[in-house]
């Protein structure tokens, strides 16, 4: 099926970003990073999604009184996805203030944007509150967090990042 | 019966009004907050016998379904849609001296869940999920201990890309046909989306709704978020925003995606959900991050349940997710007291030997020990799962039954430890409130085993109700007497 | 009201009733009255015993679409007279001193508890054996389970605790596996109800059936404490508290046969089975459950010889006895049948006196530990003589009733041609009379001790049941076609042809067994022994216990010569290597496994970035659609609204 050059354009531009979000989101540890890639990704959705409803040379969708007999002889953009993408962006920077939001207190109370870090700390943070002394399985294989000692460390590197 | 629409729209305005009339009186706000709260009990109360004997479907402002947007309202939904302010009112923040934010956020949720499970098209319920979401988010960020940030940080990461998955769901499934209203998607469904592009849609929305419905691959944020936050947000959230994600998916599937492979991903899923959930409870040493696992791996079977095509399979899933409904909330109240290391535990039986029973009481019921609630809905998922030919069905069969094994391994040794002679002193008492919850959970499970034969048949209705396709299309469209006319008219 | 609805009304009362009193010193006469009347009731449904119709239960359970009932053949009445009667006997053995004794040490509301146990074990027993359709089976399974297990978990010490969880996770096994089974005769027979299986087993084929076969054998086996199943039991069972031990030992392992015998035999049919070839062996499914039966009777046996403690080495013999019964069930002709059923009977007697003997000297001495005992028969004759009695049963020595079951089972195994599973089942049988040999010597031969010169025999209220149930065992070992009465109706409820039998024994063509004729030749041959012995010049001398010598040395009598440790030294050096705890590396094997798959888990559970599996999931969906996804053209497939349906527009 042949498709117009601006098309093709447009969906591989918005399924690029989409791309970019998510690769974002998996290869970076920084947390802010992280959200960002999540804003980009959400971008791209949503380009696609207002592309499904987009015609080329299509009209507003508003229907005049005449035109009330004879609908499908006028292209029209779809209105729907036009809605359900303003709403989508509405929430997602809702989401996202909060996300920056929680992203301060954490910087406040963890001293790092790290995700690997923050979640070694709040493993550990959640294991001590459980009174259970050391993380649980902080020595099985594969894992990064050796528990206690590591708490140190990672605050070491902290400051060296900081700098 | 249109007053429906005020179970979303009261507790909405509440929200907001909450904040700004605290400004003047707080005792007005919250009070405000807790009779909008009784008030849509009422109206559920009222329109219940109106549902019972038909479902309907009311169309928002007045215009008609596919155009307008629409609720429907089952006796599932109703049935969740009570739920819901039963339980926000008994998990509600009574405890704790906490601001205004708080309680304008558990009214935020309350909206959007009623919202969730009563909206009878895919635009809304992506926009009542998100509203969802945001309240989880911060009700996890208010709860005021250090880890509660960074746990709701990290579930909100997750949250979000799978809303966006969802979205693109929903995206793929207009691009197909066109519409977001489940009836004429529904209508639609055979002929645009019994396809590839037709099951990746389905993939993402479950993908999506899973982060919220602990589904296997999106659920690394339980034990974090549970651990963190307070028990009754934690029963509140196993108990009721788990199911309500679970019963959408699965209104998602039966209306518009019959085909075997969107039960089977589900089913597969399910089942390692079951696998990890126990096998990692078996490991876990306090409390909480038991229950988080256990909640992992039921939430996996109820999945399971719902994968199996035909009523068997329905009337299961439905009756293990009022089951892990009732008993879950009940053992994270039991965690008020509780909370902490297992080996803390030790002797606490000779201390509270009531509530010891009522603990193993709740277990039994979990593992599946007849003649408790718990056994039916067990027995009514191994007949479903007996009945499928199909390889990941056979799999399941074998999963449930080892994985019951691994969960009365880690739950018995635990009442093992509660029934020792040493006596460790380090118990905190319960608070009163959660006790009362609890024991009346013990109580609703003696009471349905009392009334085996009439629960029985309510369930066949639901299970029959929910997996009912024409019954859905005709309640939104009478003016179809049958889904083919339906079907040849959109042709 | 049927008699039955009474039986299990009133036992359900009962239990009602002893929970209400536990705390008060008058539950244990309670309970005496209760098990009388209970046995009463069973008596009064006697018929059956002799080939009466099924008694049904007035009331019945309509569920999601099954109708539950209960009911009570003759196989059932002659399970629940066994459970009935050795409760009657606990409870008088538990009445008087043993509970003054007990409440003293523990409290009078653990006393209770232990009674609340034992009618709770009745009660669910008797609601098992009334089952009458798969899912009734299974409540009354579960309640039979975790009767058991309350009444294990009564024992606070870590060995008892730890042998409880181990049991609640073979019994959870169990029960898995015969839920499974259920589901899935559910699903290829279309019904749960026993008549309207057995219709449909026709048209299953070989595989389902062995499929099915094999579930149920599990889960009865897991209670049965079958090869390889069988690590669970023993400590289970022996560390319950010194009734729950006699009970449990004595009855609550044999529901697992009661089941198997109405799905295997009844059901499925043993001619169904045997038609089950195993692919590459010369064996059919009949064969492997015999066998499991025969290595059942040999592995645990020969554990039992190894103990070094007196409840313990009872309850590993009760594992091997248990093999004795599947064998005896699985020859399938009606002599091994009645064989296997009938042990039940018999083993339940003497394997409750041997618990009441060594409770009773564990009342006295208290210790169970054979390094510890030893030269008691002075103190407690009469205890020693229940004791002697009960191992000649055990071993299957006339003219006790053990011998007779086992001679059923024997011959059966001849007449049908099976010389290996004789072999077994000899070899089995060697192991027992060896080790209960060693139970009977070490607790009550040798040398008494220091510390047991002032023991005195056990009280009445424990010695009473202990000689009713010699009697027991004598009387029906003399004229077994008491209980044969009872076996061939049972054996004609489950449809295999009943045994024909008279007062003294069983009737065959190839030489029939006349315990009467036994008896009486074995006390003749005594009589002719003892007249030669005293009264023809045989001179006789009494010697004291401590007039022995060792070494040229005589012994002072501060040093007590007793041999218990290394017992049985010179057979150890022989079969010693082939005790390699195989079945027990086996389980630690498989918990190591399930520690490594949990580990596996939690390190996915705990993986860092949180949105890297939803993005994973994404890119599998993402390239699903690229690689089947076709781009909506301009106006055609994306149908338009107003396409839709014209009553949908605004009013």
């Amino acid at each position: 099926m042949s498709m117009p050059a601006i098309e093709v354009v447009l969906y591989t531009g918005a399924i690029g970003l989409s791309v970019i979000g998510l690769a974002g989101l998996l290869l970076h540890n920084n947390v802010f990073r992280m959200l960002l890639a999540l804003v980009m990704l959400e971008a791209g959705v949503n380009l696609l999604l207002i592309l499904a409803g987009f015609r080329l040379a299509g009209v507003a969708p508003i229907i005049l009184p005449e035109q009330m007999h004879n609908l499908s002889a006028i292209t029209m953009n779809d209105p729907v996805p036009q809605a359900l993408v303003l709403t989508a962006i509405v929430i997602g920077v809702g989401v996202q203030a909060l996300g920056l939001a929680l992203i301060m207190r954490i910087k406040a109370q963890y001293g790092t944007l790290n995700m690997l870090k923050i979640r070694e700390q709040l493993e550990f943070d959640l294991a001590v509150q459980a009174e259970v002394s050391t993380p649980v399985s902080a020595h099985s294989p594969g894992s990064l967090a050796q528990g206690r000692v590591r708490r140190h460390v990672s605050e070491a590197i902290t400051q060296k990042d900081e700098q | 019966m249109d007053n429906i629409v005020l179970l979303v729209v009261l507790p909405l305005l509440a929200a907001f009004l909450m904040p700004v009339l605290a400004r003047f009186s707080e005792v007005v706000a919250r009070v405000l907050g807790l009779s909008v709260l009784v008030f849509a009990i009422a109206i559920i109360i009222n329109v219940w016998p109106q549902v019972n004997s038909q479902a309907t479907s009311i169309a928002i402002g007045g215009f008609m379904p596919p155009i307008g947007i629409s609720f429907y309202v089952d006796q599932v939904s109703i049935l969740f849609a009570l739920a819901i302010p039963v339980m926000v009112l008994l998990f509600w923040p009574w405890q704790r001296k906490t601001s205004i934010r708080e309680y304008s956020l558990m009214m935020l949720l309350t909206a959007s869940s009623s919202g969730l499970v009563l909206s009878g098209d895919l635009f809304n319920i992506y926009v009542f999920y998100e509203l969802l979401a945001v309240a989880s988010y911060s009700l996890i960020a208010v709860q005021g201990r250090a880890v509660s940030i960074a746990a709701s940080f990290r579930y909100l990461l997750m949250g979000s890309v799978g809303s966006v998955m969802m979205l693109l769901g929903i995206a793929i499934i207009y691009t197909q046909t066109g519409t977001l209203n489940l009836a004429h998607l529904s209508l639609l469904a055979p002929l645009h989306l019994d396809n590839m592009a037709g099951l990746a849609a389905f993939a993402l929305i479950l993908v999506g709704m899973g982060v919220k419905a602990e589904l296997f691959p999106v659920n690394n944020w339980v034990p974090e978020v549970y651990g963190s936050v307070s028990s009754n947000l934690a029963a509140l959230m196993a108990g009721l925003l788990s199911k309500l994600a679970v019963i959408v998916v699965v209104r998602i599937m039966v209306l518009l995606f019959p085909q075997p492979e969107a039960m089977q991903l589900m089913a597969m899923l399910g089942i390692l959900g079951v696998i990890t959930g126990e096998l990692v409870a078996w490991r876990a040493r306090d409390f909480v991050r038991m229950l988080s696992f256990s909640s992992i791996g039921q939430l996996g079977l109820i999945f399971l349940a719902f994968s199996i095509p035909g009523d068997t399979g329905m009337m299961a899933g439905i009756a293990l997710a009022l089951h892990h409904m009732v008993v879950k909330p009940a053992l994270f109240m039991l965690a008020t007291g509780w909370s902490g290391s297992l080996e803390n535990l030790s002797g606490v039986a000779r201390r509270s030997p009531l509530t010891v029973l009522l603990f193993v009481l709740l277990i039994l019921s979990l593992l599946g020990i007849p003649p408790l609630p718990g056994f039916w809905a067990k027995y009514l998922l191994m007949v479903g799962l007996a009945g499928q030919d199909s390889a990941v069905y056979t799999l399941g069969m074998i999963a449930v039954p080892l994985a019951m094994i691994v969960e009365i391994a880690y739950l018995f040794r635990l009442v093992m430890i509660m029934y020792r002679k040493e006596d460790t002193v380090k118990v905190k008492a319960h608070s009163k409130w959660g006790l009362a919850i609890a024991a009346s959970a013990g109580a609703a499970l003696i009471a349905i085993v009392l009334q085996l034969q009439p629960a029985g048949d309510k369930l066949t209705t639901l299970a029959q109700q929910l997996s009912d396709r024409n019954y859905y299309i005709m309640t939104v469209f009478p003016q179809f007497h049958t889904a083919e006319t339906g079907m040849q008219s959109i042709k | 009201m049927s008699v039955l609805d009474d039986l299990l009304l009133f036992t359900a009362l009962a239990s009602v009733a002893i929970i209400v009193v536990r705390r008060f010193a008058s539950v244990s006469k309670l309970s005496v009255i209760v098990y009388a009347l209970a046995t009463v009731l069973l008596v009064k449904m006697s018929a059956l015993g002799y080939g009466g119709e099924p008694i049904y239960s007035s009331f019945t359970l309509n569920v999601l679409g099954q109708n539950l009932y209960w009911r009570f053949d003759s196989l059932s009445w002659f399970f629940a007279l066994i459970t009935v009667v050795i409760a009657l006997f606990t409870s008088v053995f538990m009445s008087g001193a043993w509970a003054e004794k007990y409440c003293q040490e523990h409290s009078t509301e653990a006393y209770g508890l232990l009674q609340a146990a034992l009618v709770l074990n009745v009660l669910s027993m008797l609601v098992l054996l009334a089952s009458g359709d798969l899912l009734s089976l299974f409540i009354g399974w579960e309640l039979v389970s975790w009767a058991s297990f309350m009444m294990m978990f009564l024992n606070q010490d870590k060995v008892a605790r730890k042998a409880a969880i181990k049991y609640i996770v073979y019994a959870m096994a169990a029960a898995m596996s015969i839920l499974m089974a259920i589901a899935m005769t559910y699903s290829m027979t279309g019904s749960l109800d026993y008549v309207q299986i057995m219709q449909a087993v026709a048209h299953l084929s070989n595989t389902q059936i062995a499929l099915l076969v094999t579930l149920y054998g599990v889960g009865f086996g897991i209670k049965m404490g079958v090869i390889p199943f069988h690590l669970w039991q023993a400590a289970a069972y022996a560390e319950t508290p010194g009734p729950g031990a006699v009970f449990m030992g004595a009855i609550s392992a044999r529901m697992g046969l009661y089941a198997l015998i109405v799905i295997v035999v009844q059901i499925f049919s043993l001619t169904r089975v045997a038609a089950i070839e195993i692919p590459y062996t010369f064996l059919n499914m009949q064969n492997i459950l015999a066998w499991v039966g025969a290595l059942t009777t040999i592995i645990p046996t020969y554990i039992a010889l190894k103990q070094n403690d007196a409840r313990y080495l009872l309850a590993w013999h009760g594992v091997g006895q248990g093999g004795y019964m599947l064998l005896g069930v699985m020859i399938a002709d009606s002599i091994g049948t009645a064989g296997g059923i009938m042990h039940v009977f018999n083993y339940a007697t003497y394997q409750a006196a041997l618990f009441m003997a060594v409770t009773a000297v564990m009342f006295r001495t208290g210790t169970s530990n054979f390094s510890k005992l030893g030269g008691l028969v002075t103190q407690m004759p009469l205890t020693f003589m229940v004791m002697v009695v009960s191992i000649i049963g055990l071993a299957g020595i006339p003219p006790m009733n053990g011998f007779v079951s086992k001679w059923l089972v024997y011959r059966a195994l001849l007449l049908d041609g099976e010389p290996l599973l004789f072999v077994a089942a000899v070899i089995g049988t060697l192991g027992t009379i060896l080790s209960v040999y060693k139970l009977v010597h070490n607790t009550f031969l040798g040398q008494l001790r220091l510390e047991h010169q002032d023991v005195k025999e056990a009280p009445l209220s424990m010695l009473l049941p202990m000689l009713g149930l010699v009697l027991i065992i004598f009387g029906t070992g003399v004229m077994p076609g008491v209980v044969l009465d009872w076996v061939a109706a049972a054996q004609n409820a489950v449809g295999i042809a009943p045994i024909t039998h008279n007062l003294g024994g069983i009737e065959l063509a190839q030489g029939g067994l006349d315990m009467i004729w036994v008896t009486g030749v074995m006390f003749y041959g005594f009589a002719v022994g003892a007249i030669v012995f005293y009264f023809l010049g045989g001179k006789s001398k009494h010697i004291h216990q401590f007039d022995n010598y060792a070494g040229g040395h005589f012994l002072t009598s501060k040093v007590r010569y007793h041999y218990s440790n290394h017992f049985y030294a010179g057979l150890m050096h022989l079969i010693g290597g082939w005790y390699k705890d195989f079945f027990k590396k086996l389980e630690q094997a498989l918990v190591s496994l399930v520690s490594f798959l949990s580990q596996l888990s939690e390190n996915f559970y705990r993986s860092a970035q949180p949105a890297v599996l939803v993005a994973a999931v994404a890119f599998i969906a993402l390239w699903f659609i690229m690689s089947s996804f076709s781009m909506p053209a301009d106006t055609g497939t994306v149908a338009p609204i107003t396409q839709g349906i014209q009553g949908g527009l605004p009013k």
